[in-house]
């Protein structure tokens, strides 16, 4: 380090020495090599000098300079120019942008940005044409494979269906827990909650899907605790930190974007087109039985017009989406503005399900004089749509037989047209529920700077929504012989309000010690307030057919939940760079809650990381570019829900009854001496880059153990309660985090860009309770006693699928997971023996997850595509299960055959009994009663644990920006025109529709039970951008 | 150094101004939602219908042991008395006996003598319910979360404190009281009278359990018959809702519905269409419903459908039969049972009054069921039912005992008390093996039991018998 700055000392001396008294002035354009567009800001200096300028707004610059000195033109986002001064009286230069700049830039807490390489702990940015690019409407699905040890999880394919986002594993044992990051919009948190339906899945949003991803400027993703240690409790499981467009100094700008978009089915399950309706192998067309009746060929002997329809594909159609935006931005060195509208339409490939989502932004800043600044934005969303109820939907269509046209669903007189089994497209069509959310986001900033060394900043912002839910399912229509979808019909009214408000008063206090030493020094207060209601009513029973009111309904009965939470936080952080090589960064934080008892109610956290940049310190062959070390420290705390402290009484939902209430003890205790939760994690990582920044490799180890988890304890309810909400166990998670990115080409017209993430995770439930055994996060229905559980066992990891199997030979008696690598015993009668006792099947966690990220640009040209990839994840296939309770697998075309199971008698002797797999007399004149599908096949819950790992195409674009020469004759300052596609399935083992589904929604722990989820979808886009 | 001093002013400051206001800003954590104290009234709503619905639960738990009903399903785990998991209907007797807890303490507090008096009546039948079922289970440890692992109280105390919750509910209901019970009471509508001869009718049903054990007092228990029912109109039972219909009607519907269940075993169907006693009862099809073909045929226990299909073809609970009806009632003791109680204990003592309590019974159940005067008459006078004092045994008390029972958890106890000495009242087919051939005598403490209190929970097996049940 001595030896490289006294070189330096010399080299500056030595110029200073040579070049004395030859000043001129030189002026210049700083152009932009991606746009042409004027810069402004960049900073011009004179080497080893300080001399400076900055570009104006024009883009212009003027410097003193000697000849032969090195003038260094460097600005964020930008590849830094030396150009050597020759004497000329204009220089100018044109910036080339840098995706991968050493000095990147990152926005962390409360928006403060930092340099990437000052930090002590792993963050990745995503930009914003990395998320349009996905045509995702859900801002949490456009983070799929984006970033190292992000897990995100669409739960279906409807439109503006929930997305679920898992940073480093599930930190919780409370089933019921939101094991998902904060999300901070411009420094402020915001609500990404999912509030699912009552009763049959619909699918709904979660709040960030209310967010226009064409808002978005960039999106960084803080993962360990040392991250988020700043923003408290509620960022336990990390944070997701967005910040949205602003307007930029320069003439105003215009952009529209319009895109066109379909979506179908991207992949089937393996159906059986043979056998018709009826059971036993006899035809009857008015049978319940979809499928287990005799083969096509022998029902068009006794009914020739008999037709087998493709009902999967009948009941579906193409999915449409058209989306919409302008936006108007500019400003000058005093105010900047930027303005957005959007308009999305979608329409889901389930008949009658849509979702749309209009959306108006507007934000400005202000610099009033050198120390005073004050910014707003505004973001006002109208978010909605009609939600199937895609679970009984698809139930439906399973019961439905192919030998009837599932298209013919309604009569003249508005009935429903069957033959007996409910149709799914009916019900799709009148059981209606419809959500319509408004809501506004907005913040306010203003900074105060009295001295160079001062900054004080307050941020304030709101998060208000109202959601209004109509839910109808109408009753008959008093037309003689319909079949009615209820008895009674019901509607239900719910409204929802939430309103967050976040404020944040933050000093901060800079020094530089000397000139390698400088410190940063921030100390603030932060408070948040959620207050948020329901009420629903639902009315029984409509006097007047078709006459969908809460006043004419002939029962009523209603529920209110009120909630309300505060929180108040004082915080420090203090930063230190030493030489820009070692970097220091210690946090400090109290939090008061209202959610635990007063006394137990304020806890302290601190946080300490270091970064190390190597190579400044020692010198480094030509490729060895840059090279940090890293490692951090952190605790968070955690506090819980509102009032769930003591004793209190409810009343049951089947009150009243007979104009009576009933009232129960509530079954839910809650800990009177509380305590907040804490998570410790630590973390190692290293950033090496060689080659100019060519090639790079990030590695992150981390392991953070969360302690004292406040869990609804499972306890014995004849002690008054069946859950004691209390502090009990512990949960770890350790993972590995690998990003290896690079620039394998780059030359002036063609440049190719790969970005590779992958990560590892694992996961222990160290304890949960003395005297308790298990916690259960969920549980899903299989026929014949083939339910699945998903149980957290002490010593085990998170996620592991319970179910029956068939009998081991030599099985371990005390091993609770199932060995399937032995032999199936078979009972005498040939079949093959059910195991009833529940053993792990699988794991609904996936060990492996990660992506892969190409761009290639040529010329104006650009093609991109994103793959990203699970492994190592089961998951319940709960169609599987019906589709052979119901004939209609593809497998079940064997029921006519007789075969022989492969496996051992009880006696050890080799099973050489042939049975027949079909249903009634077999033609050995044995009755085999409902067949082997039905009696044995779809009790065995092993059957229907499937891998679930896939390969993805996430995305695919091809695009082409119109170059200067057909600009020029064109109106617009730019255009661009692609074609995309998303979410094909490239590689999976799993036999149905999209693995990646599941029932509970993204606020659900329970992410291995598909349930009959809405069929995920792949999606083709036609896209044009112009710019005026 | 002069920068640490600003800073620490700041962080005073700052400090101050969040103490000063954080105590009251933060104390927002009372639960608008729920209240922390429920009225007397809620709580007997609650107490009332839940143990019907108890009683509801436990009937769909026993049916198929005792042949009332029979698994659709080839050895489905409880028709072929596997041990089975009863998490749920055990939690619900506890949630229920900790409302009645409650609501006794409460009454204790206020005064209201009635309501004291009534849940103690209430409690004594769910605690029953519950050591019927399964032996010894926890009590005194119990509900008022003065441990999370309550211990287990022997059965043989609970059956004393069952008798005595008894007697301090007809002291109570015989007293002064501060409130009294009206229409949020779904069993008598607050009717004191009712609930007292309710009283003395349990006092004697639980008496009459004693019969296999030392302890047993026929005369005891006639002398409680004696301020029991005075007929049908005393019976406790409660009336289903337009919403919240009878369970047994939800079975029928379901059925229907063809989420299978409340299928009618063979036993029952040849019991009462002449098979097996000689004699047609025309209570059959008041109770059970018909084929297509308008037979009555019944499904052998553990044996399942084999190839019949799931509708038509075989008798099963079918809605609007008495049992069966959306706003029917669930009956949880009546005075046919009553009779038969009576007949029960007069038999050693009085054998002529035993026998006329055996005929008064039958005539009380086809009268509660709508059986036409002539047709009972007729079914009564037949020699098969009529056969005389001195041809009168103890086995025909509890076969028109069970028929009168049916769907009711009380039928189980009597089968336990008799050994399950029905006439050809065969083991189900596909018998848990680890029966050995035997009937099962209890149920299998639940699962959430064994793994939130498992050091507590005894080590037993379906063989091992309730005390009374020696």
């Amino acid at each position: 380090m001595k030896l490289k700055s006294m070189i330096m000392v010399f080299l500056t001396i030595f110029q200073f020495a040579s070049l004395v008294a030859q000043e001129d002035s030189v002026s210049g354009l700083v152009t932009s090599s991606a746009d042409g567009e004027p810069v402004f800001g960049v900073n011009v200096l004179v080497k080893g000098t300080n001399r400076g300028t900055t570009t104006d707004f024009e883009g212009n610059y003027q410097i003193d300079v000697n000849q032969g000195e090195i003038l260094i033109f460097s600005s964020i986002g930008f590849e830094t120019q030396e150009i050597t001064y020759s004497g000329q009286s204009t220089l100018n230069v044109t910036l080339v942008e840098d995706l991968e700049s050493l000095d990147e830039v990152v926005v962390t807490s409360f928006g403060i940005e930092q340099e990437k390489k000052s930090l002590g702990y792993a963050v990745q940015e995503i930009g914003s044409e990395e998320i349009t690019k996905t045509k995702q409407q859900n801002l949490v699905s456009a983070l799929q494979g984006q970033a190292a040890g992000v897990q995100v999880t669409n739960s279906g394919g409807a439109p503006g269906m929930s997305a679920r986002i898992i940073i480093r594993g599930v930190n919780s044992l409370d089933p019921g827990a939101d094991n998902q990051p904060l999300f901070v919009i411009d420094g402020v948190p915001i609500d990404n909650s999912t509030i699912e339906s009552n009763g049959t899945p619909r699918g709904l949003s979660n709040r960030a899907a209310d967010i226009n991803p064409n808002d978005i400027e960039s999106l960084n993703i803080l993962k360990g605790a040392a991250a988020t240690a700043l923003y408290g409790v509620r960022a336990s499981n990390g944070a997701v930190i967005i910040t949205t467009k602003k307007g930029k100094a320069g003439k105003v700008r215009i952009n529209f974007n319009t895109s066109l978009g379909f979506d179908e089915i991207n992949q089937f399950p393996d159906f059986q087109e043979t056998y018709g309706q009826g059971f036993s192998g006899e035809y009857n067309p008015d049978s319940f039985w979809p499928n287990w009746g005799p083969s096509m060929e022998e029902i068009n002997q006794i009914d020739p017009d008999v037709r087998f329809y493709d009902i999967w594909d009948d009941a579906m159609r193409t999915g449409v989406q058209i989306d919409n935006n302008i936006s108007i931005s500019g400003g000058n060195e005093k105010a900047t503005f930027y303005g957005s509208l959007g308009r999305l339409d979608q329409e889901g490939i389930i008949p009658f399900s849509d979702w749309g989502r209009t959306s108006a932004k507007l934000s400005g800043e202000v610099v009033f004089s050198e120390k005073f600044r004050f910014s707003g934005n505004v973001n006002y969303t109208v978010t909605g749509g009609n939600r199937v109820p895609h679970d009984r939907f698809m139930e439906r269509l399973v019961y439905w037989s192919p030998n009837h046209d599932v298209e013919d669903y309604i009569n003249e007189d508005g009935t429903m047209r069957t033959y007996g089994n409910t149709n799914p497209i009916y019900d799709a069509r009148f059981s209606t529920f419809e959500d319509e959310v408004n809501r506004t986001v907005g913040n306010l900033r203003f900074t105060y700077s009295p001295f160079e060394w001062l900054d004080l900043t307050y941020l304030v912002g709101t998060d208000y929504y109202s959601d209004k839910r109509t839910e109808i399912t109408p009753g008959p229509l008093g037309i003689d012989g319909e079949n009615p979808l209820s008895s009674t019909g019901f509607i239900t009214e719910t409204r929802i309000n939430s309103r967050d408000i976040n404020s944040n008063f933050f000093i901060t206090l800079k020094n530089d010690w000397t000139e390698k030493l400088n410190t940063t020094l921030r100390l603030g207060n932060d408070v948040f307030e959620r207050d948020y209601e329901r009420v629903d009513a639902t009315g029984v029973e409509f006097v007047i057919p078709e006459f969908y009111d809460l006043s004419y309904a002939s029962q009523i009965s209603n529920s209110q939940d009120k909630r309300k939470r505060r929180l108040v936080g004082l915080y420090g952080d203090l930063m230190v760079n030493y030489d820009e090589t070692l970097f220091l960064n210690v946090t400090a934080r109290n939090d008061w809650t209202s959610t635990l008892p007063i006394g137990n109610n304020s806890f302290f956290y601190p946080s300490v990381n270091l970064g190390y940049v190597f190579t400044e310190s020692f010198e480094q062959p030509d490729w060895f570019t840059f090279g940090k070390i890293r490692g951090s420290w952190a605790e968070v705390g955690k506090d819980t829900d509102p009032y769930l402290i003591g004793q209190t009484y409810a009343s049951p939902s089947v009150y009243p009854l007979g104009g009576e209430v009933g009232f129960t003890r509530f079954s839910q205790f809650g800990d009177l001496e509380l305590r907040p939760e804490k998570t410790t994690a630590i973390e190692f990582g290293t950033d090496l880059r060689f080659f100019e920044n060519r090639l790079g490799l990030d590695v992150t180890w981390y392991k953070s153990n969360s302690k004292d988890q406040i869990i609804p304890v499972p306890v014995s309810e004849t002690a008054g309660f069946s859950t004691f909400v209390t502090n009990a166990g512990e949960i770890e998670n350790q993972g590995w985090e690998f990003i290896i990115s690079g620039t394998p080409v780059r030359s002036e017209n063609f440049r190719w860009d790969v970005s590779l993430n992958a990560a590892y995770n694992q996961n222990e439930v160290k304890s949960i309770r003395e005297g308790i055994e298990e916690i259960v996060v969920g549980t899903q229905f299989g026929y014949g006693g083939s339910s699945v559980t998903i149980k957290l066992l002490e010593g085990e990891p998170y996620g592991n699928i319970f179910g029956t199997s068939y009998a081991r030979q030599g099985a371990d008696p005390n091993s609770i997971y199932l060995n399937e690598s032995l032999p199936i015993i078979i009972r005498e009668d040939g079949f093959p023996d059910r195991n009833g006792s529940q053993l792990v099947l699988g794991n609904t966690t996936p060990k492996w997850i990660g992506g892969l990220k190409n761009d290639f640009s040529f010329k104006g040209f650009d093609l991109s595509f994103l793959i990203d990839f699970r492994s190592g994840v089961e998951q319940y296939n709960q169609y599987d299960n019906f589709f052979s309770a119901f004939g209609i697998a593809e497998y079940t075309l064997n029921r006519n055959e007789t075969i022989v199971f492969d496996g051992f008698l009880e006696d050890g002797s080799p099973n050489t009994q042939p049975v027949w797999l079909g249903q009634g007399e077999g033609p050995d004149g044995r009755n085999y009663g409902a067949g082997f599908y039905r009696n044995i096949y779809r009790t065995v819950s092993e059957n229907f644990v499937q891998d679930a790992s896939f390969i993805k195409l996430r995305n695919i674009t091809l695009g082409y920006n119109f170059q200067g020469n057909i600009l020029d004759v064109l109106p617009f300052e730019s255009a661009r025109m692609s074609v995309a596609a998303n979410n094909i399935i490239l590689y999976t083992p799993w036999d149905g529709f999209d693995p990646e589904s599941f029932s509970s929604g993204a606020g659900g722990n329970a992410t291995g039970l598909t349930g009959l989820g809405y069929p995920g979808v792949r999606s083709f886009f036609f896209t044009l951008n112009l710019g005026l | 150094m002069k920068f640490r001093i600003k800073k620490y002013k700041y962080v005073i400051l700052a400090c101050a101004f969040a103490f000063t206001s954080c105590d009251d800003y933060l104390d927002i954590n009372d639960n608008p939602n729920n209240p922390t104290e429920a009225p007397l009234a809620g709580l007997m709503v609650n107490s009332t219908y839940e143990t019907s619905q108890n009683t509801f639960r436990m009937g769909d738990i026993t049916t198929n042991y005792v042949q009332y009903l029979a698994s659709p399903n080839e050895a489905s785990a409880s028709d072929v008395m596997e041990p089975v998991s009863y998490s749920g209907t055990w939690g619900s007797l506890y949630n229920v006996m900790t409302d009645i807890n409650d609501l006794i303490l409460k009454a204790q507090d206020e005064e209201a003598n009635h309501y004291e008096g009534i849940g103690q009546i209430l409690m004594a039948y769910n605690l029953a319910l519950t050591v019927d079922a399964w032996g010894d289970v926890p009590y005194t440890e119990g509900f008022n979360f003065v441990t999370v692992t309550p211990s287990y109280d022997d059965d043989s105390q609970l059956y004393s404190e069952i008798i005595s919750l008894l007697d301090s509910g007809m002291a109570n209901l015989s007293m002064e009281t501060s409130a009294s019970v009206g229409g949020d009471d779904f069993i008598y509508n607050g009717d004191a009278d009712k609930w007292m001869k309710f009283a003395y009718m349990l006092k004697a049903r639980y008496l009459n359990h004693y019969s296999e054990t030392g302890n047993y007092d026929p005369n005891a228990v006639l002398s409680a018959l004696e301020n029991g029912f005075d007929g049908n109109e005393d019976d406790a039972q409660m009336e289903y809702f337009v919403e919240s219909i009878n369970p047994w009607a939800d079975v029928a519907i379901d059925n229907a519905n063809l989420f299978l269940g409340g299928w009618i075993s063979e036993q029952f169907i040849e019991s009462l269409d002449g098979t097996l006693y000689g004699v047609e009862d025309p209570r059959l099809p008041l109770m059970v419903g018909a084929t297509d073909d308008g037979e009555y045929i019944g499904t052998v226990n553990g044996a399942g459908r084999g190839d019949a299909p799931e509708q038509g073809a075989r008798s099963v609970l079918e809605e609007g039969d008495f049992y069966t009806t959306r706003q029917g009632p669930v009956l949880i003791a009546t005075y046919a049972e009553q009779k038969f109680i009576e007949a029960e204990a007069a038999f050693g003592i009085d054998k002529a009054r035993s026998y006329q309590a055996y005929l008064d019974g039958i005539r009380a159940h086809m009268t509660k069921v709508g059986v036409e005067s002539t047709e009972i008459d007729a079914y009564i006078s037949n020699p098969e039912v009529s056969m005389g004092v001195d041809s009168f045994t103890i086995d025909d008390i509890f076969k028109e005992k069970w028929v009168a029972l049916f769907l009711n958890p009380e039928a189980w106890v009597d089968a336990r008390r008799y050994d399950y000495g029905y006439e050809d009242f065969d083991l189900p087919e596909n018998l848990n093996p680890d029966l050995g051939g035997m009937f099962i005598r209890r149920l299998a403490y639940p699962d959430s039991e064994v793994s939130r209190n498992g050091n507590n929970v005894p080590d037993v097996t379906l063989l091992d018998p309730v005390f009374w049940d020696e």
